[in-house]
């Protein structure tokens, strides 16, 4: 009898925490993509931000077709990627050529007074930030979630509900944020 | 702030060349706020020359006129030396009234070389307007 | 993060029992003064007082402050780099909510958060601090001013603020009975009820009266001042950039300018101690805020990193001695997070005009002016009751029309 109580016992708090945990695991799993949409958020306008970028920006700058159609087609590659990695690879070569552009920029004093052409800037700017913003929250919940999966004992319970690790949104940081030599 | 000559006219701000004006639409007097006028003339020399220029005027005809700003009456000064000009300016320190044209001919009469910006935008201004 | 935010509940709690008994006791011997049996009486009489008090500043505290500052409800049309460093804040943080962003027309430069519920949290910002600051800078007072709302800090300081006003006036009230009532009924009562017990009660209630209000006091700075450290660890934490808040700081404390709105009540609540003592150094022990000149030195003292252990280990090395600022469970967090370059140029001093100018300028924007550049250089601004459809330029009689929403 007492047996039997306490082998009931012992079901009952195994099944509680299988249900703790799995509760546990989709709220991170939410969270994760709440972050995510974060991100896609800032993404979205960022790519809306540019053709109003190039367009008070072409009158000033002639000679500098290439580095427009660089962007453009930057803009264009990353409106398309649909994978995490792939998002994270194009948007890297997009941010690349926005931050050459602005180094282009400062030859033509005109544009930099320029009141439209600041306030663009400003609203890119920002976006960039709030894309960078975004990223370490999402990894940070990412971190979270790929940890519970992990580890024992939550990663029994999300090998058998089909949890999958997520992707981490890496952009190559350092390396675009080094200022690229002006040579002349 | 409206207006201390014409009644419920709010004044419009004009900027130009880092001056700031306060501008009556419809007398085109003009307002300036503490200090604009030593900044209207650049250098610190000449804020003492116009302090030494200003007269206080006991007996005037004019109507006083109310500082837009305290909405207290402002005194009667007179400026310049050849042809005095009859300006307002209030107790309170808040700024200078001068009425249609006539900052336009102080500064003439005080100009020294260096800010015919100042002179030639209240040209435009005076000058274009009827 | 998180951690910081449970470790100050349960700090928070701690210290307003301590502040709450002293406010207990305080009502007890003053009550047991007046009769032996008064003691409960005064000691209801006492929460009673504070209870109010707390109901007043929780459902009506972010407006008083608002209002009592000057600061003006902004859009992102005002000041579009302002509005945009906020949500940028508020995507770092995690905030579920958009903070309401004010600006306050006044030349010296500070800035405050409000927010007892953080879905209806403010931060606000004087015009002038807006003219002096760079991107960088401005980034590092937001993050500040935002980790204030995070951490619960307007919250906490404004019940601890109405348990300190309540100790005040309870103690100033019965000071000053007790001084009137000395000349007039002593003469008049018999010596013979005014027994021995009474008379020890009294001294005992007046030692507390006078004490309690200096004690509490001294308990309300020591948090606030621990609180301005925490957010300036929490907002590098955000923002990553520790040079920004620190050079901010020196901007702000190098002016001479006093808010003239901000009053002995409202200042634990800026960034910066908006009050300067003129001519006198007060001592640190009554300071709402640590010395600028030291949270400088911790902030440049970053060299290897910005997460909340960094901070510690700075703020250990300009102190000499190690104090726990940050609660042990938070210093964990030991993630390398590596600094940010820093990305706007530098915003020097630039000439007196010219920032009167960009003050007067924001100013008008708050106020809903409305500017129009001409092509001839000339730029008009129209004030909000401007009532002529158009607009000519005295200058090159180019008309614009008037457009208000």
């Amino acid at each position: 009898m007492i047996g039997l109580i306490v082998v009931l016992a012992l079901l009952i708090l195994a099944v509680i925490s299988v249900v703790g945990i799995y509760n546990a695991l989709v709220q991170l799993r939410n969270q994760v993509k709440n972050a995510w949409s974060q991100i896609d958020v800032q993404l979205k306008r960022r790519h809306d931000l540019i053709p109003n970028l190039v367009e008070t920006a072409k009158g000033y700058m002639k000679h500098e077709r290439e580095t427009f159609e660089t962007i453009t087609q930057a803009r264009s590659q990353a409106m398309g990627a649909q994978s995490v990695g792939d998002k994270a690879k194009s948007e890297s070569a997009l941010s690349g050529a926005l931050n050459k552009f602005l180094l282009t920029v400062e030859n033509y004093p005109d544009l930099k007074a320029n009141q439209n052409f600041l306030s663009v800037q400003e609203e890119l700017k920002s976006t960039e930030n709030k894309i960078a913003f975004a990223r370490q929250a999402y990894n940070d919940q990412v971190l979270f979630l790929n940890n519970k999966i992990q580890m024992f004992p939550s990663n029994l319970i999300a090998n058998s509900f089909n949890f999958k690790q997520e992707e981490f949104f890496e952009l190559e940081d350092e390396a675009q944020r080094e200022v690229p030599e002006v040579k002349f | 702030m409206d207006c201390p000559v014409c009644s419920n006219e709010p004044m419009i701000v004009l900027e130009y060349n880092n001056i700031e004006i306060d501008f009556c639409q419809s007398c085109q007097g003009i307002w300036l706020d503490q200090g604009e006028l030593e900044l209207l003339l650049g250098s610190a020399g000449d804020s003492d020359k116009i302090t030494k220029m200003l007269k206080e005027k006991v007996t005037v005809h004019e109507k006083p006129r109310r500082c837009p700003i305290c909405l207290k009456k402002m005194r009667k000064i007179e400026l310049g030396d050849q042809r005095p000009v009859m300006i307002d300016q209030c107790r309170q320190k808040h700024g200078l009234w001068f009425d249609r044209g006539e900052l336009k001919d102080i500064l003439e009469q005080l100009q020294s070389q260096n800010d015919d910006a100042v002179l030639k935008f209240l040209r435009d201004i005076f000058t274009n307007s009827t | 993060m998180w951690e910081v935010i449970k470790a100050n509940q349960r700090k928070s709690w701690v210290l307003f029992s301590l502040m709450g008994t002293v406010l207990i006791l305080l009502g007890f011997v003053i009550g047991a003064s007046v009769s032996p049996e008064g003691g409960l009486i005064g000691l209801i009489i006492a929460l009673a007082i504070w209870i109010i008090m707390s109901f007043v500043s929780y459902f009506s505290g972010d407006s008083i402050m608002l209002r009592m500052s000057g600061a003006q409800l902004v859009n992102h049309n005002v000041h579009p780099q302002l509005f945009n460093i906020v949500e940028e804040m508020k995507i770092a943080s995690g905030m579920k909510h958009m903070p309401k962003v004010y600006i306050i027309p006044q030349e010296a430069p500070n800035a405050f958060a409000t927010g007892i519920h953080q879905d209806q949290c403010a931060v606000a910002v004087t015009a002038g601090l807006l003219s002096r600051l760079n991107r960088d800078e401005l980034q590092g007072v937001i993050a500040h001013e935002m980790s204030h709302i995070m951490n619960r800090d307007v919250l906490f300081m404004s019940f601890a603020g109405t348990l300190l006003g309540s100790i005040a006036i309870i103690s100033q009230v019965f000071l000053r009975g007790t001084y009137y009532s000395s000349f007039s009924s002593r003469r008049y009562r018999s010596s013979s009820r005014n027994n021995q017990g009474d008379g020890v009660m009294l001294i005992i209630a007046l030692a507390v009266a006078i004490l309690a209000p200096v004690l509490t006091q001294l308990l309300y700075f020591a948090i606030s001042r621990k609180r301005e450290y925490l957010a300036d660890a929490s907002a590098v934490r955000l923002t990553r950039y520790p040079q920004g808040l620190a050079s901010a700081l020196e901007k702000i404390s190098s002016s001479k300018l006093d808010l003239t709105t901000a009053t002995k009540i409202t200042a634990p609540l800026y960034i910066a101690n908006p009050l300067k003592q003129k001519g006198k150094k007060l001592s640190d022990l009554t300071s709402t805020h640590p010395p600028i000149s030291e949270r400088v030195k911790i902030l440049r003292g970053m060299q290897q990193g910005v997460n909340l252990n960094d901070y510690q280990v700075s703020f250990n090395k300009v102190k000499g001695q190690p104090e726990l600022l940050i609660p042990a469970t938070a210093l964990k967090d030991k993630d390398p997070l590596s600094l940010r370059q820093g990305s706007s140029k530098k915003k020097g001093p630039i000439s007196p005009t010219q920032q009167a100018r960009e003050i007067g300028d924001l100013i008008r924007r708050v106020n809903d002016f409305l500017f129009i550049s001409c092509a001839c250089g000339l730029t008009i601004k129209l004030p909000a009751n401007y009532n002529r459809s158009q607009v000519q330029c005295p200058r090159c009689q180019k008309k614009y029309h008037v457009q208000k929403e």
